[in-house]
């Protein structure tokens, strides 16, 4: 397990900047920080060995650790403004589609007054100073619509409660249910409302799973007929003079702010990222693309699992010398002494923002794909996890400490609790995966390493030649686009640069088109669209529409990003395809064995003898027969050229690997017709392409097409041919004479 | 749900496996682990990193997030290949009732 955890505010800063460190105990008494360079963070055996670096900073010495808390569970938190304590006579509404049942779920809270909940059997509950004084016989349906109410008549004294279930398709309205009873009412307390949640103790609780759509406070009491037609006609029901509230979650879907329809202006703010532009009640398909019709995508579905921000108090904060190069660093936190047991808080010092650092090439620090992945639970949750491996998973600490420890929130690839693919990832929370000296799932025979730490064999790599290089991440190129890059002649991907945003592709299209170098060293880069939200620093959508290999699907009608109202899914749908940028594009995976490339035809071609000097142009060479991933260059995921996906018709494919295991299967966007011949023993087009082609504008591009090209890197204390082609690779790209497409 | 059943004729495979444990398999094997390793079971057999790269514990893993993973006492390897070899020897005797070893010493297919 993990005696102390923590992370920083911040994956990317300057130098001279400062960034905050929040830490949690989980066992640990005391810790102690200090700042570790990362150089290598393998600690395979038979690979180049770790390797960090102290840097001389004083952190302040021995701490105690303070145990805190995950708290998950989004909702909406709206401030009473004096309106809402002063409520007698009222209705309160909505309409809920729930998705998951356990414990008291909240739908709507007056704290201190009253709450309209489910119970653990899915009955609808009115809760009054803390107990249920009415309780429905009839129980929600998981995934239908619902229309709930609970009315207080000030002059009768009467609760009224009301769960009307939506009609089935082509069916008849069920008869509501309506039960009351008297009960004590008293609003004096109620000083806010809470959309999907309640309080207790100063605390939020009782998480509601589903949507929520419309939900809306009367100063009468309204019967269940009337407020039907009212939450359908959001006009009508904005010109009501009984209204006190009425939220519409189809306003300001990119936003954190909550509208509400009525004059007394009770707005809202989202808490913890619930998914927006997500269908509501009166969708049935009239529209795919909630900005063209807003009005369909007025539900807000809510989980008990979601996390933006962990909100831990800040422990101390760290500001980074102004002479300190650019670089990967981390804040070690040691627990008790205990070195072996040391949490990383990795981050990139970037280069200087208003001056060159005078290095020419720079490491992309693929920050998208670490948050797509943070925390990511596929060994844990996903049984098929160890087919696609082929042996048996490998728990190290900090998968432990994931399993024990579900509110730390999850990645893209999971679900949440209630099925819905988890849509927002966040690293304003540890991210316990990012570290450097853990083992993986997903990494291969060998090192089995994965994301940051498969990347430190390029940082190491870089260490061991001597190549000076700055660090930026995808934040810094999504803010800075080519502006930042232009700083540079040459671009170094990561093993699994998979995540990227319209600007970031973009940048890099430009890059490459107006005379720079990409060294793509990996494999399914380029594959998904995310987007950043304007108002939440850190947080990151991703909508897996149509195709792709995905653990989930968005949902009917609900592939648009609400972030951007960008289309979800893969760059290859949206206009960008891999191919066109870097000559290679997804086409397999599999995370047993790696394979060694075979040399092509091209690799004698004149424009290639750069890249080949001292590895051999003879077709049907096999190089990279080795490796610390999988045994060999190519494999764990890998990329095709495809001149019908985009790769350019000049492109030099120098290698490719001829086989694979049958664990590799065909990408279910290029399988259009299932058959049992799609796999690596069978399949040609199960391969890593070995790429090389010049830009039109003086630029040219390398690419492996494999993840598992730096484990071979990194074989033989980087003393071998795959590390010495990729030097040749570096060294011609960072002369300045222009690169001719031929 | 996994539809494949484990039968006699499969010890052929199992032979093939315990002789390689990882890598290039019959299509016949690899049915047999599909079978083995695929999501029908609510608690699966994990390794317990110890030390990275040279000792494992046999666990147990449940299904439900949050749930404790229970070690298996007194399971441990200092080898990767057999601690595949043992897991498939198990998961045999869950699927099948019978011993492997001495099923495939009785002179099975």
């Amino acid at each position: 397990m993990l005696p102390v955890v923590g992370y920083t505010d911040r994956l990317s800063l300057a130098p001279g900047e400062s960034l905050d460190v929040m830490v949690s105990s989980f066992g640990a008494a005391t810790y102690t920080a200090d700042l570790r360079r990362i150089i290598q963070g393998d600690t395979n055996p038979e690979g180049p060995g770790y390797k960090d670096q102290a840097i001389a900073l004083d952190l302040g010495g021995e701490r105690v650790a303070v145990a805190k808390p995950f708290t998950p569970g989004s909702c909406v938190v709206v401030p009473g403004q004096g309106v809402l304590s002063r409520l007698g006579t009222c209705t309160l509404a909505a309409v809920i589609l729930p998705t998951r049942l356990g414990g008291l779920r909240r739908i709507l809270a007056l704290p201190g007054c009253a709450e309209l909940c489910l119970d653990d059997q899915g009955h609808l509950c009115a809760v009054l100073a803390g107990r249920c004084v009415l309780r429905s016989f009839g129980r929600v349906t998981l995934n239908h619509w619902h229309m709930v109410a609970l009315a207080h008549d000030a002059a009768s004294g009467l609760l009224t409660l009301t769960l009307s279930p939506d009609a089935a398709d082509g069916g008849e309205l069920p008869e509501p249910e309506t039960l009351s009873a008297p009960a004590a009412w008293d609003a004096t307390a109620a000083t806010e409302c809470l959309i999907a949640a309640g309080r207790e103790g100063g605390a939020l609780t009782g998480f509601f799973d589903g949507k929520i759509d419309r939900p809306a406070i009367f100063d009468r009491v309204l019967p269940p007929d009337r407020l039907r037609l009212l939450l359908a006609d959001p006009a009508a029901l904005a010109r009501q003079s009984s209204l006190i509230a009425a939220w519409d979650f189809s306003q300001g879907i990119q936003g954190t702010a909550v509208h509400d329809l009525s004059p007394w202006r009770l707005e809202g703010r989202l808490h913890n990222a619930p998914a927006r532009a997500m269908t509501g009640w009166l969708w049935r398909g009239q529209e795919l693309d909630w900005k063209r019709r807003p009005d369909l995508y007025s539900a807000i579905h809510f989980h008990a699992s979601d996390v933006h921000d962990a909100g831990w108090a800040v422990d101390f904060r760290v500001t980074l010398p102004e002479t300190l190069p650019s670089g990967v660093y981390a804040i070690r936190l040691v627990p008790d002494g205990d070195e072996d047991a040391a949490y990383y808080c990795v981050f990139a010092l970037r280069p200087p923002r208003d001056r060159v650092s005078g290095n020419k090439v720079a490491f992309l620090f693929p920050t998208c794909s670490y948050m797509a992945y943070a925390n990511h639970r596929l060994g844990l949750d996903v049984p098929g996890t160890e087919i696609g491996m082929g042996r048996a998973v490998e728990i190290d600490r900090h998968h432990a400490f994931l399993q024990t420890n579900p509110g730390i929130g999850y990645s893209h690839y999971e679900t949440h609790d209630d099925g819905l693919g988890v849509f927002h990832t966040s690293r304003l929370r540890p991210i316990v995966d990012l570290q450097p000296r853990v083992k993986a799932f997903l990494g291969g025979v060998g090192s089995n390493i994965w994301q940051f730490n498969a990347d430190t064999h390029i940082l190491g790599w870089l260490d061991a030649i001597g190549q000076g290089h700055d660090v930026i991440t995808d934040e810094d190129l999504d803010a800075e686009g080519l502006r930042l890059l232009s700083r540079y002649r040459v671009l170094i991907t990561g093993t699994h640069p998979e995540y990227h945003t319209r600007a970031m592709i973009e940048a890099l299209r430009g890059f490459t088109e107006r005379g720079g170098r990409l060294m793509y060293l990996g494999g399914n880069g380029f594959y998904w669209v995310v987007s950043f939200h304007a108002e939440l620093p850190g947080l990151m959508e991703c909508r897996r529409s149509e195709a792709g290999i995905r653990p989930w699907e968005p949902g009917h009608g609900q592939f648009y990003h609400a972030f951007t109202g960008e289309y979800g899914g893969l760059w290859r749908r949206n206009g960008h395809p891999p191919n066109h940028l870097c000559g290679v594009g997804m086409t397999s995976q599999g995370f047993d064995l790696s394979e060694p490339y075979v040399l092509t035809g091209a690799a004698a071609d004149p424009r290639a003898a750069f890249l080949m000097q001292g590895i051999g142009t003879t077709p049907g060479q096999r190089i990279g027969a080795f490796g610390l991933s999988g045994g060999g260059a190519a494999g764990l995921e890998v990329d095709r050229a495809d001149l019908a996906q985009g790769t350019p018709p000049h492109a030099l494919v120098l290698a490719s690997s001829v086989r694979h295991t049958d664990i590799y299967l065909m990408t279910p966007e290029d399988l259009l017709d299932p058959t049992p011949d799609w796999t690596g023993t069978q399949a040609e087009i199960i391969r890593a392409d070995l790429t090389f082609f010049e830009t039109a504008g003086g630029g040219a591009v390398f690419s492996t097409g494999s993840i598992a090209w730096a484990g071979a890197m990194a074989a033989q204390g980087y003393d071998n041919e795959i590390s010495r082609l990729t030097q040749n690779a570096l060294r011609r790209f960072l002369d300045p004479t222009p690169f001719d497409p031929p | 749900m996994a539809r494949y059943p484990i039968s006699p004729e499969d010890l052929m495979h199992a032979r093939a496996f315990l002789a390689s444990p990882i890598g290039y398999h019959s299509p016949g094997l690899q049915r047999v682990l599909n079978r083995m390793r695929g999501p029908h079971w609510d608690r699966r057999y994990v390794l317990l990193v110890v030390e990275r790269h040279s000792r494992w514990r046999l666990a147990i893993l449940p299904n439900a997030r949050g749930a404790a993973i229970e070690p298996v006492e007194g399971v441990e390897y200092t080898d990767l290949i057999e601690a595949e070899r043992d897991i498939f020897r198990r998961r045999w005797f869950d699927l099948t009732g019978q011993d492997l070893d001495a099923a495939l010493a009785a002179g099975g297919v």
